[in-house]
Protein backbone atom coordinates (compact mmCIF):
# COMPACT_ATOMS: atom_id res chain seq x y z
CA UNK A 1 0.00 0.00 0.00
CA UNK A 2 1.10 3.56 -0.99
CA UNK A 3 1.87 6.10 2.05
CA UNK A 4 -0.27 8.68 0.27
CA UNK A 5 -3.59 5.93 -0.44
CA UNK A 6 -3.55 5.67 3.30
CA UNK A 7 -3.16 8.70 4.67
CA UNK A 8 -5.19 10.70 1.82
CA UNK A 9 -8.01 8.55 3.02
CA UNK A 10 -7.63 9.64 6.86
CA UNK A 11 -7.91 13.30 5.56
CA UNK A 12 -11.63 12.56 3.82
CA UNK A 13 -12.78 10.35 6.81
CA UNK A 14 -11.97 13.36 8.72
CA UNK A 15 -13.32 15.52 6.29
CA UNK A 16 -16.63 13.75 6.47
CA UNK A 17 -16.90 13.91 10.78
CA UNK A 18 -16.09 17.78 9.92
CA UNK A 19 -19.20 18.03 7.40
CA UNK A 20 -21.31 16.62 9.86
CA UNK A 21 -20.42 18.47 12.75
CA UNK A 22 -21.14 21.58 11.25
CA UNK A 23 -24.50 20.87 9.60
CA UNK A 24 -25.64 19.37 12.82
CA UNK A 25 -24.40 22.84 14.85
CA UNK A 26 -26.22 25.19 11.95
CA UNK A 27 -28.92 22.73 12.34
CA UNK A 28 -28.50 23.77 16.50
CA UNK A 29 -28.95 19.86 17.18
CA UNK A 30 -25.94 21.14 20.22
CA UNK A 31 -25.64 17.29 21.59
CA UNK A 32 -24.97 15.31 18.43
CA UNK A 33 -22.76 18.47 16.92
CA UNK A 34 -20.64 18.00 20.04
CA UNK A 35 -20.10 14.24 19.52
CA UNK A 36 -19.52 14.43 15.96
CA UNK A 37 -16.96 17.30 16.77
CA UNK A 38 -15.33 15.29 19.41
CA UNK A 39 -14.72 12.39 16.90
CA UNK A 40 -13.32 15.09 14.16
CA UNK A 41 -10.79 16.26 16.78
CA UNK A 42 -9.81 12.87 18.06
CA UNK A 43 -9.45 11.37 14.55
CA UNK A 44 -7.22 14.45 13.57
CA UNK A 45 -5.33 14.86 16.31
CA UNK A 46 -4.29 10.60 15.80
CA UNK A 47 -3.39 11.65 12.14
CA UNK A 48 -1.46 14.19 13.13
CA UNK A 49 -0.07 12.16 15.46
CA UNK A 50 0.51 9.52 13.16
CA UNK A 51 2.57 11.81 10.73
CA UNK A 52 4.73 13.55 13.52
CA UNK A 53 5.60 10.63 15.31
CA UNK A 54 6.43 7.98 12.51
CA UNK A 55 6.40 9.93 9.31
CA UNK A 56 7.84 12.86 9.42
CA UNK A 57 11.13 11.64 11.51
CA UNK A 58 11.28 8.67 8.47
CA UNK A 59 10.94 11.51 5.72
CA UNK A 60 13.79 14.08 7.50
CA UNK A 61 15.83 10.90 7.84
CA UNK A 62 15.64 10.07 4.50
CA UNK A 63 16.08 13.78 3.24
CA UNK A 64 18.90 14.66 5.91
CA UNK A 65 16.79 17.49 6.49
CA UNK A 66 14.79 18.65 9.69
CA UNK A 67 13.87 22.26 8.54
CA UNK A 68 12.11 21.68 5.29
CA UNK A 69 8.36 20.75 4.56
CA UNK A 70 8.11 18.87 7.74
CA UNK A 71 8.80 21.89 9.84
CA UNK A 72 6.02 23.59 7.95
CA UNK A 73 3.63 20.63 8.00
CA UNK A 74 3.82 20.99 11.99
CA UNK A 75 3.57 24.37 12.26
CA UNK A 76 0.02 23.99 10.63
CA UNK A 77 -0.48 20.93 13.01
CA UNK A 78 -0.68 23.86 15.52
CA UNK A 79 -2.44 26.53 14.01
CA UNK A 80 -5.27 23.76 13.82
CA UNK A 81 -4.73 22.50 16.98
CA UNK A 82 -5.12 25.97 18.42
CA UNK A 83 -8.36 26.28 16.40
CA UNK A 84 -9.72 23.13 17.76
CA UNK A 85 -9.75 24.67 21.11
CA UNK A 86 -11.85 28.01 19.85
CA UNK A 87 -14.61 25.84 18.36
CA UNK A 88 -14.98 23.41 21.41
CA UNK A 89 -15.33 26.69 23.28
CA UNK A 90 -18.26 27.94 20.66
CA UNK A 91 -20.14 24.43 20.95
CA UNK A 92 -20.26 24.64 24.26
CA UNK A 93 -21.88 28.16 24.98
CA UNK A 94 -23.70 26.66 21.86
CA UNK A 95 -22.43 29.94 19.94
CA UNK A 96 -23.73 28.85 16.14
CA UNK A 97 -22.12 31.95 14.38
CA UNK A 98 -19.13 31.76 16.11
CA UNK A 99 -18.89 28.06 15.71
CA UNK A 100 -19.92 28.84 11.74
CA UNK A 101 -17.39 31.43 11.43
CA UNK A 102 -14.63 29.20 12.97
CA UNK A 103 -15.36 26.03 10.97
CA UNK A 104 -15.12 27.79 7.48
CA UNK A 105 -11.52 28.87 8.93
CA UNK A 106 -10.88 25.45 9.87
CA UNK A 107 -12.08 24.53 7.04
CA UNK A 108 -9.64 26.39 4.13
CA UNK A 109 -6.75 26.11 6.43
CA UNK A 110 -7.21 22.01 7.43
CA UNK A 111 -7.46 21.94 3.06
CA UNK A 112 -4.55 24.20 2.52
CA UNK A 113 -2.75 21.81 5.08
CA UNK A 114 -3.86 18.57 3.36
CA UNK A 115 -3.36 19.67 -0.46
CA UNK A 116 0.41 20.55 0.84
CA UNK A 117 1.10 16.96 2.24
CA UNK A 118 -1.41 15.02 -0.65
CA UNK A 119 1.10 16.90 -3.55
CA UNK A 120 4.22 17.45 -2.13
CA UNK A 121 5.36 15.24 1.07
CA UNK A 122 2.98 12.04 0.63
CA UNK A 123 4.18 11.82 -3.13
CA UNK A 124 8.05 12.34 -2.00
CA UNK A 125 7.35 9.75 0.33
CA UNK A 126 5.90 7.42 -1.75
CA UNK A 127 8.88 8.13 -4.49
CA UNK A 128 11.87 7.51 -2.04
CA UNK A 129 10.84 4.72 0.06
CA UNK A 130 11.22 1.19 -0.54
CA UNK A 131 8.17 -0.53 -0.27
CA UNK A 132 8.81 -2.60 2.35
CA UNK A 133 9.74 0.78 4.39
CA UNK A 134 6.57 1.66 3.36
CA UNK A 135 4.39 -0.95 4.72
CA UNK A 136 6.57 -0.55 7.98
CA UNK A 137 5.93 2.45 8.74
CA UNK A 138 2.02 2.31 7.31
CA UNK A 139 1.59 -0.61 10.09
CA UNK A 140 3.25 1.40 12.86
CA UNK A 141 0.97 4.44 12.32
CA UNK A 142 -2.01 1.78 12.36
CA UNK A 143 -0.89 1.04 15.02
CA UNK A 144 -0.57 4.22 17.35
CA UNK A 145 -3.46 4.73 19.48
CA UNK A 146 -4.89 8.47 20.26
CA UNK B 1 13.06 34.37 -7.81
CA UNK B 2 10.84 31.27 -6.37
CA UNK B 3 11.15 29.61 -3.15
CA UNK B 4 10.23 26.10 -1.89
CA UNK B 5 10.81 26.17 1.88
CA UNK B 6 10.03 28.49 4.76
CA UNK B 7 7.25 28.47 7.77
CA UNK B 8 3.12 28.68 6.18
CA UNK B 9 3.01 32.43 6.74
CA UNK B 10 5.56 33.16 4.44
CA UNK B 11 4.92 30.84 1.68
CA UNK B 12 1.45 32.55 1.52
CA UNK B 13 1.76 35.87 -0.59
CA UNK B 14 1.42 39.63 1.60
CA UNK B 15 -2.49 40.36 2.29
CA UNK B 16 -1.83 43.71 -0.43
CA UNK B 17 -0.68 41.20 -3.49
CA UNK B 18 -3.84 39.50 -4.23
CA UNK B 19 -6.11 42.09 -2.62
CA UNK B 20 -4.51 44.46 -4.82
CA UNK B 21 -5.63 42.67 -8.21
CA UNK B 22 -8.97 41.46 -6.47
CA UNK B 23 -9.70 45.66 -6.38
CA UNK B 24 -8.83 46.74 -9.80
CA UNK B 25 -10.38 43.55 -11.01
CA UNK B 26 -13.44 44.87 -9.12
CA UNK B 27 -12.80 49.29 -10.42
CA UNK B 28 -13.09 47.51 -14.05
CA UNK B 29 -16.35 45.60 -13.25
CA UNK B 30 -17.96 48.92 -12.34
CA UNK B 31 -16.77 50.49 -15.30
CA UNK B 32 -18.31 47.46 -17.19
CA UNK B 33 -21.48 48.35 -15.93
CA UNK B 34 -21.20 52.28 -16.34
CA UNK B 35 -20.11 51.22 -19.91
CA UNK B 36 -23.14 48.96 -20.17
CA UNK B 37 -25.35 51.65 -18.85
CA UNK B 38 -23.70 54.22 -21.89
CA UNK B 39 -23.83 52.34 -24.96
CA UNK B 40 -27.17 50.11 -24.25
CA UNK B 41 -27.32 46.10 -26.41
CA UNK B 42 -24.54 47.88 -28.63
CA UNK B 43 -21.92 46.72 -25.61
CA UNK B 44 -22.58 42.85 -26.03
CA UNK B 45 -22.83 43.24 -30.18
CA UNK B 46 -19.64 41.54 -30.93
CA UNK B 47 -19.68 43.24 -34.13
CA UNK B 48 -19.84 46.61 -33.14
CA UNK B 49 -16.81 48.53 -31.41
CA UNK B 50 -18.21 48.76 -27.90
CA UNK B 51 -19.15 45.40 -27.87
CA UNK B 52 -15.62 44.39 -28.61
CA UNK B 53 -14.45 47.20 -25.23
CA UNK B 54 -17.26 45.92 -23.27
CA UNK B 55 -15.69 42.01 -23.75
CA UNK B 56 -12.13 43.55 -23.17
CA UNK B 57 -13.08 44.94 -20.10
CA UNK B 58 -14.59 42.20 -19.28
CA UNK B 59 -11.38 39.88 -20.07
CA UNK B 60 -8.48 42.46 -19.58
CA UNK B 61 -9.78 44.37 -16.98
CA UNK B 62 -11.95 41.89 -14.28
CA UNK B 63 -10.59 38.37 -15.39
CA UNK B 64 -6.80 38.70 -15.73
CA UNK B 65 -6.42 40.76 -12.44
CA UNK B 66 -8.29 38.17 -10.57
CA UNK B 67 -6.61 35.29 -11.94
CA UNK B 68 -3.76 36.78 -11.12
CA UNK B 69 -4.73 37.25 -8.10
CA UNK B 70 -6.10 33.98 -6.94
CA UNK B 71 -2.57 31.99 -8.75
CA UNK B 72 -0.86 34.21 -6.30
CA UNK B 73 -2.73 32.59 -3.69
CA UNK B 74 -2.90 29.41 -4.85
CA UNK B 75 0.53 28.19 -6.30
CA UNK B 76 2.19 28.13 -3.08
CA UNK B 77 -0.50 25.27 -1.97
CA UNK B 78 -0.82 23.62 -5.40
CA UNK B 79 2.55 23.52 -6.50
CA UNK B 80 4.86 24.24 -4.18
CA UNK B 81 5.64 27.80 -5.59
CA UNK B 82 6.54 30.58 -4.02
CA UNK B 83 6.88 34.11 -5.48
CA UNK B 84 10.10 35.61 -4.08
CA UNK B 85 9.81 39.82 -3.59
CA UNK B 86 6.03 39.15 -4.42
CA UNK B 87 5.11 43.32 -3.71
CA UNK B 88 7.77 43.90 -6.36
CA UNK B 89 6.29 41.41 -8.86
CA UNK B 90 2.61 42.65 -8.76
CA UNK B 91 3.54 46.00 -9.14
CA UNK B 92 5.42 45.25 -11.86
CA UNK B 93 2.68 42.89 -13.68
CA UNK B 94 -0.51 45.41 -12.07
CA UNK B 95 0.80 48.56 -13.45
CA UNK B 96 1.06 47.49 -17.14
CA UNK B 97 -1.70 46.01 -17.41
CA UNK B 98 -3.95 48.44 -15.77
CA UNK B 99 -2.21 51.15 -17.71
CA UNK B 100 -1.92 48.38 -20.89
CA UNK B 101 -5.60 47.78 -20.14
CA UNK B 102 -7.13 51.49 -20.59
CA UNK B 103 -4.79 52.35 -23.69
CA UNK B 104 -6.06 49.35 -25.07
CA UNK B 105 -9.95 50.31 -25.12
CA UNK B 106 -9.52 53.67 -25.80
CA UNK B 107 -7.34 51.79 -29.07
CA UNK B 108 -10.16 49.86 -29.84
CA UNK B 109 -13.02 53.01 -29.90
CA UNK B 110 -10.85 55.35 -32.08
CA UNK B 111 -8.89 52.63 -33.78
CA UNK B 112 -5.58 54.67 -33.38
CA UNK B 113 -2.25 52.55 -34.36
CA UNK B 114 -0.15 54.51 -32.32
CA UNK B 115 -2.52 53.27 -29.07
CA UNK B 116 -2.47 49.82 -30.21
CA UNK B 117 1.24 49.89 -30.49
CA UNK B 118 1.52 50.97 -26.69
CA UNK B 119 -1.58 48.81 -25.36
CA UNK B 120 0.52 45.69 -26.84
CA UNK B 121 3.78 46.58 -25.28
CA UNK B 122 2.66 47.33 -21.81
CA UNK B 123 -0.16 44.87 -21.56
CA UNK B 124 2.78 42.32 -23.09
CA UNK B 125 5.12 43.93 -20.33
CA UNK B 126 3.06 42.84 -17.29
CA UNK B 127 1.80 39.49 -18.75
CA UNK B 128 4.97 37.87 -20.20
CA UNK B 129 7.50 38.01 -17.59
CA UNK B 130 5.15 37.02 -14.58
CA UNK B 131 3.72 34.00 -16.53
CA UNK B 132 7.47 32.55 -17.53
CA UNK B 133 8.51 32.69 -14.70
CA UNK B 134 5.19 30.77 -13.36
CA UNK B 135 5.46 28.43 -15.76
CA UNK B 136 9.73 27.93 -15.73
CA UNK B 137 8.85 26.98 -11.63
CA UNK B 138 5.83 25.13 -12.44
CA UNK B 139 7.63 22.97 -14.72
CA UNK B 140 10.35 22.07 -11.75
CA UNK B 141 7.68 20.25 -9.49
CA UNK B 142 7.76 16.50 -9.63
CA UNK B 143 4.35 16.44 -8.65
CA UNK B 144 1.71 17.56 -10.40
CA UNK B 145 -2.41 17.45 -9.43
CA UNK B 146 -4.58 17.90 -12.61
CA UNK B 147 -5.17 21.78 -10.77
CA UNK B 148 -1.47 22.89 -11.25
CA UNK B 149 -0.94 20.94 -14.67
CA UNK B 150 -4.50 22.79 -15.60
CA UNK B 151 -3.38 26.01 -13.95
CA UNK B 152 0.28 26.07 -15.83
CA UNK B 153 -1.42 24.61 -18.86
CA UNK B 154 -3.84 28.45 -18.66
CA UNK B 155 -1.13 30.16 -18.15
CA UNK B 156 0.72 28.84 -21.31
CA UNK B 157 -2.51 29.59 -23.48
CA UNK B 158 -2.78 33.01 -22.14
CA UNK B 159 0.79 33.70 -23.86
CA UNK B 160 -0.22 32.03 -26.72
CA UNK B 161 -3.48 34.26 -26.86
CA UNK B 162 -1.42 37.30 -26.34
CA UNK B 163 0.80 35.96 -29.58
CA UNK B 164 -2.48 36.04 -31.52
CA UNK B 165 -3.72 39.20 -30.05
CA UNK B 166 -0.21 40.73 -31.19
CA UNK B 167 -0.98 38.72 -34.66
CA UNK B 168 -4.48 40.53 -34.69
CA UNK B 169 -3.08 43.88 -34.19
CA UNK B 170 -0.24 43.70 -36.18
CA UNK B 171 -3.28 42.35 -39.59
CA UNK B 172 -5.19 45.32 -38.30
CA UNK B 173 -2.47 47.35 -39.00
CA UNK B 174 -1.74 46.59 -42.35
CA UNK B 175 1.73 44.62 -41.51
CA UNK B 176 0.36 41.58 -43.14
CA UNK B 177 -2.26 38.73 -42.34
CA UNK B 178 -5.07 40.55 -43.31
CA UNK B 179 -6.65 37.63 -45.14
CA UNK B 180 -6.97 35.67 -42.43
CA UNK B 181 -8.48 38.51 -40.05
CA UNK B 182 -11.82 36.64 -39.32
CA UNK B 183 -10.37 33.49 -38.84
CA UNK B 184 -7.75 34.89 -36.85
CA UNK B 185 -10.33 37.16 -34.55
CA UNK B 186 -12.58 33.78 -34.49
CA UNK B 187 -9.63 31.65 -32.80
CA UNK B 188 -8.83 34.30 -30.74
CA UNK B 189 -12.40 34.58 -29.22
CA UNK B 190 -11.97 30.79 -28.57
CA UNK B 191 -9.11 30.83 -27.38
CA UNK B 192 -9.71 33.36 -24.69
CA UNK B 193 -13.16 32.08 -24.05
CA UNK B 194 -12.35 27.92 -23.53
CA UNK B 195 -8.52 27.90 -23.65
CA UNK B 196 -7.64 30.39 -21.11
CA UNK B 197 -11.09 31.12 -19.00
CA UNK B 198 -12.96 27.93 -18.87
CA UNK B 199 -9.73 26.11 -18.28
CA UNK B 200 -8.81 27.83 -15.48
CA UNK B 201 -11.61 28.01 -13.96
CA UNK B 202 -11.94 23.67 -14.67
CA UNK B 203 -8.55 23.64 -13.35
CA UNK B 204 -9.04 25.18 -10.00
CA UNK B 205 -12.40 23.52 -9.50
CA UNK B 206 -10.91 19.96 -9.98
CA UNK B 207 -9.77 20.85 -6.21
CA UNK B 208 -12.06 23.69 -4.99
CA UNK B 209 -15.34 21.49 -5.19
CA UNK B 210 -13.44 18.42 -3.48
CA UNK B 211 -12.27 19.95 -0.88
CA UNK B 212 -13.86 23.17 0.26
CA UNK B 213 -17.61 21.69 -0.12
CA UNK B 214 -16.49 17.92 1.30
CA UNK B 215 -18.03 16.51 -2.64
CA UNK B 216 -17.10 13.35 -4.59
CA UNK B 217 -13.63 13.50 -6.41
CA UNK B 218 -14.20 14.13 -10.64
CA UNK B 219 -13.46 11.02 -12.47
CA UNK B 220 -9.53 10.34 -13.23
CA UNK B 221 -10.52 10.29 -16.98
CA UNK B 222 -11.99 13.77 -16.63
CA UNK B 223 -9.85 15.79 -14.46
CA UNK B 224 -6.62 14.30 -16.77
CA UNK B 225 -7.61 14.58 -19.84
CA UNK B 226 -10.20 17.73 -20.27
CA UNK B 227 -7.67 20.24 -19.46
CA UNK B 228 -4.60 18.76 -21.74
CA UNK B 229 -7.51 18.32 -24.36
CA UNK B 230 -9.05 22.23 -24.65
CA UNK B 231 -5.23 23.12 -25.26
CA UNK B 232 -5.19 20.97 -27.64
CA UNK B 233 -8.45 21.48 -29.46
CA UNK B 234 -7.95 25.11 -28.50
CA UNK B 235 -4.32 25.18 -30.89
CA UNK B 236 -5.85 22.92 -33.46
CA UNK B 237 -8.31 25.60 -34.01
CA UNK B 238 -6.07 27.91 -33.95
CA UNK B 239 -4.25 25.93 -36.91
CA UNK B 240 -7.93 25.40 -38.51
CA UNK B 241 -8.23 28.96 -38.56
CA UNK B 242 -5.02 29.70 -40.82
CA UNK B 243 -5.11 26.57 -43.24
CA UNK B 244 -8.85 24.92 -42.82
CA UNK B 245 -11.15 26.85 -41.70
CA UNK B 246 -14.38 24.16 -42.50
CA UNK B 247 -12.74 22.58 -39.64
CA UNK B 248 -13.49 25.36 -36.63
CA UNK B 249 -16.61 25.06 -35.89
CA UNK B 250 -16.25 20.85 -35.04
CA UNK B 251 -13.10 22.08 -33.31
CA UNK B 252 -15.21 24.20 -30.84
CA UNK B 253 -18.28 22.29 -31.17
CA UNK B 254 -16.19 19.24 -29.35
CA UNK B 255 -14.83 21.93 -26.91
CA UNK B 256 -18.18 22.96 -26.19
CA UNK B 257 -19.09 19.62 -25.46
CA UNK B 258 -16.71 18.62 -22.72
CA UNK B 259 -17.51 21.70 -21.31
CA UNK B 260 -21.12 20.77 -20.84
CA UNK B 261 -20.23 17.72 -19.58
CA UNK B 262 -17.95 19.06 -17.10
CA UNK B 263 -20.58 21.67 -15.90
CA UNK B 264 -22.94 19.07 -14.96
CA UNK B 265 -20.40 16.75 -13.43
CA UNK B 266 -19.66 19.66 -11.30
CA UNK B 267 -23.53 20.23 -10.68
CA UNK B 268 -24.07 16.82 -9.44
CA UNK B 269 -20.73 17.15 -7.48
CA UNK B 270 -22.33 20.32 -5.38
CA UNK B 271 -25.46 18.94 -5.35
CA UNK B 272 -24.33 16.06 -3.74
CA UNK B 273 -21.80 17.88 -1.53
CA UNK B 274 -21.42 16.70 2.02
CA UNK B 275 -20.95 19.64 3.60
CA UNK B 276 -24.52 21.07 3.77
CA UNK B 277 -24.37 24.00 6.40
CA UNK B 278 -25.54 26.99 4.30
CA UNK B 279 -22.80 28.62 2.29
CA UNK B 280 -23.70 31.68 -0.19
CA UNK B 281 -20.61 30.81 -2.57
CA UNK B 282 -22.00 27.14 -3.19
CA UNK B 283 -25.07 29.24 -4.97
CA UNK B 284 -22.62 31.08 -6.90
CA UNK B 285 -20.74 27.96 -8.16
CA UNK B 286 -24.41 26.73 -9.08
CA UNK B 287 -25.18 29.50 -10.68
CA UNK B 288 -21.89 29.56 -12.38
CA UNK B 289 -22.38 25.68 -13.88
CA UNK B 290 -25.92 26.41 -14.69
CA UNK B 291 -25.01 29.38 -16.59
CA UNK B 292 -22.12 27.41 -18.62
CA UNK B 293 -24.60 24.42 -19.14
CA UNK B 294 -27.15 26.66 -20.89
CA UNK B 295 -24.40 28.67 -22.62
CA UNK B 296 -22.74 25.25 -24.07
CA UNK B 297 -26.32 23.94 -25.35
CA UNK B 298 -26.87 27.04 -27.05
CA UNK B 299 -23.54 27.25 -29.03
CA UNK B 300 -23.85 23.68 -29.86
CA UNK B 301 -27.31 24.32 -30.97
CA UNK B 302 -25.72 26.85 -33.07
CA UNK B 303 -23.59 25.33 -35.19
CA UNK B 304 -27.07 22.82 -36.24
CA UNK B 305 -29.34 25.29 -36.58
CA UNK B 306 -28.95 29.62 -37.75
CA UNK B 307 -29.22 31.31 -34.27
CA UNK B 308 -31.02 34.14 -34.10
CA UNK B 309 -29.43 37.12 -33.20
CA UNK B 310 -31.63 36.96 -29.54
CA UNK B 311 -29.61 33.62 -28.77
CA UNK B 312 -26.09 35.08 -29.29
CA UNK B 313 -26.53 38.00 -26.81
CA UNK B 314 -28.30 35.58 -24.61
CA UNK B 315 -25.07 33.21 -24.66
CA UNK B 316 -22.74 35.73 -23.81
CA UNK B 317 -24.80 37.15 -21.00
CA UNK B 318 -24.54 33.03 -19.87
CA UNK B 319 -20.90 33.12 -20.25
CA UNK B 320 -20.52 36.24 -18.25
CA UNK B 321 -22.77 34.29 -15.72
CA UNK B 322 -20.62 31.21 -15.92
CA UNK B 323 -17.40 33.81 -15.33
CA UNK B 324 -18.45 36.03 -12.47
CA UNK B 325 -20.09 33.54 -10.77
CA UNK B 326 -16.88 31.84 -9.49
CA UNK B 327 -15.26 34.48 -9.57
CA UNK B 328 -17.74 35.84 -6.96
CA UNK B 329 -17.46 32.50 -4.87
CA UNK B 330 -13.42 32.34 -4.92
CA UNK B 331 -13.42 36.24 -3.48
CA UNK B 332 -15.79 35.33 -0.80
CA UNK B 333 -13.35 32.33 -0.08
CA UNK B 334 -10.08 33.99 -0.41
CA UNK B 335 -10.55 37.24 0.75
CA UNK B 336 -11.52 36.90 4.65
CA UNK B 337 -10.04 33.66 4.79
CA UNK B 338 -6.31 35.85 4.15
CA UNK B 339 -7.23 38.56 6.42
CA UNK B 340 -8.32 35.96 9.35
CA UNK B 341 -5.46 34.05 8.65
CA UNK B 342 -2.55 36.64 7.86
CA UNK B 343 -3.45 38.48 11.35
CA UNK B 344 -3.68 35.28 13.77
CA UNK B 345 -0.42 34.16 12.68
CA UNK B 346 1.38 37.55 12.97
CA UNK B 347 -0.35 36.96 16.48
CA UNK B 348 -3.21 39.04 16.67
CA UNK B 349 -5.28 37.47 19.45
CA UNK B 350 -8.17 40.12 17.94
CA UNK B 351 -8.07 39.34 14.71
CA UNK B 352 -11.86 39.26 13.24
CA UNK B 353 -12.89 35.74 12.06
CA UNK B 354 -13.80 35.42 8.54
CA UNK B 355 -17.66 35.98 9.20
CA UNK B 356 -17.01 39.04 10.87
CA UNK B 357 -14.57 39.80 7.78
CA UNK B 358 -17.38 39.36 5.31
CA UNK B 359 -20.77 38.55 6.93
CA UNK B 360 -22.24 35.41 5.34
CA UNK B 361 -25.35 38.12 4.76
CA UNK B 362 -23.15 40.45 2.95
CA UNK B 363 -22.82 37.88 0.34
CA UNK B 364 -26.30 36.13 0.12
CA UNK B 365 -27.29 39.97 -0.97
CA UNK B 366 -24.53 39.96 -3.53
CA UNK B 367 -26.25 36.75 -4.78
CA UNK B 368 -29.32 38.13 -4.94
CA UNK B 369 -28.16 41.58 -7.04
CA UNK B 370 -26.38 39.10 -9.49
CA UNK B 371 -29.37 36.85 -9.96
CA UNK B 372 -31.09 40.39 -10.84
CA UNK B 373 -28.48 41.26 -13.03
CA UNK B 374 -28.92 37.70 -15.10
CA UNK B 375 -32.38 38.30 -14.85
CA UNK B 376 -32.27 42.03 -15.88
CA UNK B 377 -29.99 41.34 -19.17
CA UNK B 378 -32.11 38.57 -20.62
CA UNK B 379 -34.91 40.69 -20.30
CA UNK B 380 -33.28 43.44 -22.10
CA UNK B 381 -32.57 41.60 -24.93
CA UNK B 382 -36.72 41.68 -25.46
CA UNK B 383 -36.94 45.08 -23.57
CA UNK B 384 -33.95 47.11 -24.98
CA UNK B 385 -34.95 50.10 -22.61
CA UNK B 386 -33.67 47.77 -19.73
CA UNK B 387 -30.47 47.96 -20.78
CA UNK B 388 -29.95 51.07 -18.59
CA UNK B 389 -31.32 49.16 -15.33
CA UNK B 390 -29.21 46.06 -16.01
CA UNK B 391 -25.95 48.59 -16.12
CA UNK B 392 -26.93 50.12 -13.34
CA UNK B 393 -27.26 46.25 -11.07
CA UNK B 394 -24.02 44.80 -12.99
CA UNK B 395 -22.06 48.19 -11.58
CA UNK B 396 -23.73 47.89 -7.87
CA UNK B 397 -22.73 43.82 -8.02
CA UNK B 398 -19.19 44.69 -8.34
CA UNK B 399 -19.41 48.03 -5.97
CA UNK B 400 -20.86 45.60 -3.73
CA UNK B 401 -17.70 43.61 -4.46
CA UNK B 402 -15.41 46.39 -4.27
CA UNK B 403 -16.64 47.29 -0.96
CA UNK B 404 -16.05 43.32 0.35
CA UNK B 405 -12.66 43.95 -0.78
CA UNK B 406 -12.02 46.71 0.13
CA UNK B 407 -13.53 46.37 3.79
CA UNK B 408 -11.22 43.32 4.33
CA UNK B 409 -8.65 45.15 3.39
CA UNK B 410 -9.61 48.15 6.23
CA UNK B 411 -9.70 45.68 8.84
CA UNK B 412 -7.01 44.55 8.55
CA UNK B 413 -4.92 47.57 8.33
CA UNK B 414 -7.24 49.16 11.31
CA UNK B 415 -6.10 45.53 13.36
CA UNK B 416 -2.56 45.87 12.41
CA UNK B 417 -2.37 49.68 13.59
CA UNK B 418 -4.53 49.45 16.46
CA UNK B 419 -4.64 46.09 18.23
CA UNK B 420 -1.91 44.19 20.59
CA UNK B 421 0.50 41.58 19.38
CA UNK B 422 1.15 38.37 20.94
CA UNK B 423 4.94 37.57 19.99
CA UNK B 424 4.60 34.34 18.45
CA UNK B 425 7.95 33.82 18.39
CA UNK B 426 8.82 33.57 22.47
CA UNK B 427 7.06 30.62 23.01
CA UNK B 428 8.97 29.11 19.50
CA UNK B 429 11.67 26.63 21.75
Amino acid sequence: MQISNYLIHEHRECDNFFAKAEELASRKSWEEAEKTFLEFANKTLLHFKKEEEELFPLFEELTGSSDGPTQVMKYEHDQVRGLFGKMAEALQKRDMQSYLSLSESMMILLQQHNMKEEQMLYAMCDRMMPMEKKSEVIERMEALKE
Amino acid sequence: MFQNSGLSLEQAPPISVVFRFFLAGSLFGIFGGVWLMMNGGSALDSSDSAGVVMTHILTLGVMLPFMFGALEQMLPVLGGVVIREPVKTAIRTQYPMLVGTIVLLCALRTSSPEAYLVAAILLSLAIVPISLKILSSLLAVKSHSSSSRGMGLALFNLLLLLFIALRLLAARNGLGGGEYYPELKSAHIAFGLYGWIALLIVSVSFQVIEMFYVAKAYPPALSHYLPPSLVILAIANLIGALHYPPLMPWLEGAMQLALLIYAIYTLERLYRRKRRAPDTTVRFWMLSMLSLSLSMLISIASKIFTPAPELEILNYILYFSFASGVLFAMTYKIVPFLTWFHLSSEGYLDAPMMHEVISPAYGKYHLWIELATILLAILSIFVPALWTLTGASMALSFIWLTIAVGGAWRKYLYTHRHSKRFDMGSFRL
